[in-house]
């Protein structure tokens, strides 16, 4: 087994030669590609890569042009995990038959995908990944809406946000079900790893992702991306938004370990806790919820996030 | 290459990173690889920007928070310091501004016609925070 890099601090992380490039087509201040960079830069091993369709792959990806210094594969919408796992399949096979060139290396196999291609589109794909066992790595860059083909809401998007198929008007508040709770569905797979993640807490994603590489068997990562065009805020913003999503506790950060044992990994200071309002306010998708007439969801927003976090702590106290 | 279209494209077909074997990338600074012309590193998205970052190398004091959250690869850092600005990749975001933690900031944003060393000159002076 090759030796896990060493990241003390960031100065050290600073350091790493990136295998992803720049002059790909993604927005000024997308958060895929600051996710994707600390995912990648967390190993120095070889990479076998996927994206399902989407922002991340169709930017990066413009023929005759890539962005990636590994092996990369993109397929279908739906597909990317399955993908990966049969690459990670073949590899198994040629190990077993000592027919690999290169038997000494240790490749990591990890599949990028949106939210819509995760929590809708890829879902059965992913189940049958994670319940097959295969040991790999997927990644959801979670900006709770279908970013690349105009922002159409996807099983992962809140409620109150305005989304082009749940727009907010004179009728209605937007998006009216609750988001789909997936790291849960996918913990219940009985799988070794699944976590909640976040760009600007890069020591806990680096953390995670290490861990993740090197658990045997399938692994499951949400992370939150902010999304500057559709969750309407300034690019130069984008770790702010970061910030607010993990500070509120609207994107609390925490691991469950063999589908069971939950640790939160992420505990804001009580004086520190945003109110769930500001994060709200920071966004144009939910500029509506601050009419007299909706502002009742916004309360309703912070009950929810509250009673998640209690129940977060609660899961972690009993070690269930 | 540049001239051929989508239609052109073959199904299955393969695009390289790199000229011959690759090797160490993980282990291979960018400026020591060998990217064809297929890389987007090999391309420019400055013509993106209205606003471009300024660094001014005085006040830094290399904490990486800007490279680790610019989107853009653009922050070019060695040896643990922060040395400047990859003007290729720059899609000018504004993100690093935002996260630089001196006072005054060691990155500014200014508009893409600016002059470096005129604005390096009159570079504002540390805020005075009001209690
Ligand atoms: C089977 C299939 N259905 C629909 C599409 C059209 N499509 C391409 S990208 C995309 C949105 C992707 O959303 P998400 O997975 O959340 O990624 P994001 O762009 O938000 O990062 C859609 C609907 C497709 N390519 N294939
Ligand atoms: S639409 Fe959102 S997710 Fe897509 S490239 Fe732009 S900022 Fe990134
Ligand atoms: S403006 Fe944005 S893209 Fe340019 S260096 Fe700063 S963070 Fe990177
Ligand atoms: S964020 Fe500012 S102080 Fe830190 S390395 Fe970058 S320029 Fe220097
Ligand atoms: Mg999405």
């Amino acid at each position: 087994m090759s030796e896990m890099k060493k990241i003390k601090n960031l100065k050290e992380f600073s350091t790493s030669a990136d295998r992803f490039e720049g002059a790909n087509l993604l927005c000024p201040g997308c958060a895929h590609s600051i996710i994707v960079r600390e995912v990648l830069n967390a190993t120095n091993d070889d990479l076998i890569l996927s994206a399902s369709t989407g922002c991340l792959e169709v930017c990066t990806a413009v023929y005759p042009y890539t962005s990636w210094d590994a092996s990369w594969i993109h397929i279908g919408f739906e597909n990317g995990s399955t993908a990966v796992a049969g690459a990670e399949a073949m590899y198994k096979a040629l190990k077993t038959k000592k027919r690999l060139k290169q038997p000494d290396r240790n490749p990591k196999f990890v599949s990028f995908a949106g939210d819509g291609a995760s929590y809708d589109i890829g879902f059965q794909w992913i189940s049958g990944c994670m319940e097959r066992g295969h040991n790999m790595m997927h990644v959801v860059l979670d900006n709770e809406v279908y970013a690349n083909t105009g922002g159409q809401r996807s099983s992962s998007t809140p409620i109150g946000s305005s989304a082009t198929t749940s727009p907010a008007g004179r009728v209605s508040y937007g998006e009216k079900k609750n988001k789909k709770d997936m790291v849960a569905i996918m913990a219940s797979h009985g799988i070794p790893y699944s976590a909640q993640v976040a760009p600007n807490k890069w020591k806990d994603m680096v953390k995670k992702i290490q861990h993740g590489m090197e658990v045997d068997g399938p692994v499951f990562i949400n992370a939150v991306s902010p999304c500057t065009t559709e969750w309407k805020f300034d690019p130069k913003d984008t770790m702010l938004l970061t910030d607010l999503s993990t500070d509120s506790l609207v994107f609390p950060l925490y691991e469950i370990i063999d589908g069971h044992e939950l640790n939160i990994t992420y505990r804001p200071k009580e004086k520190d806790i945003v109110p769930v309002e500001e994060y709200l306010a920071a966004q144009g998708r939910f500029k509506h919820l601050f009419k007299d007439q909706y502002k009742y969801l916004i309360k309703e927003w912070q009950e929810r996030v509250d009673a998640n976090w209690a129940y977060l702590n609660r899961r972690e106290e009993a070690r269930v | 290459m540049a001239n051929t279209g989508w239609d052109e494209f073959e199904i299955g077909a393969m695009l390289r990173t790199f000229e011959g074997e690759a090797g160490d990338i993980a282990g291979t600074l960018q400026e020591d690889r060998k990217y064809t012309e297929n890389s987007s590193f090999s391309a420019s998205v400055a013509d993106w920007r209205i606003e471009k970052p300024i660094f001014a190398k005085d006040y830094c004091i290399d904490c990486q928070f800007c490279w680790i959250y610019c989107p853009d690869m653009s922050i070019i850092s060695r040896d643990k310091k922060m040395i400047g600005i990859d003007m290729d990749h720059c899609k000018g975001c504004g993100i690093c501004v935002e996260v630089c933690p001196t006072n005054p900031k060691s990155l500014l944003m200014f508009p893409e016609q600016a002059d470096e060393e005129a604005e390096l000159a009159q570079w504002p002076a540390k805020e005075t925070k009001e209690k």
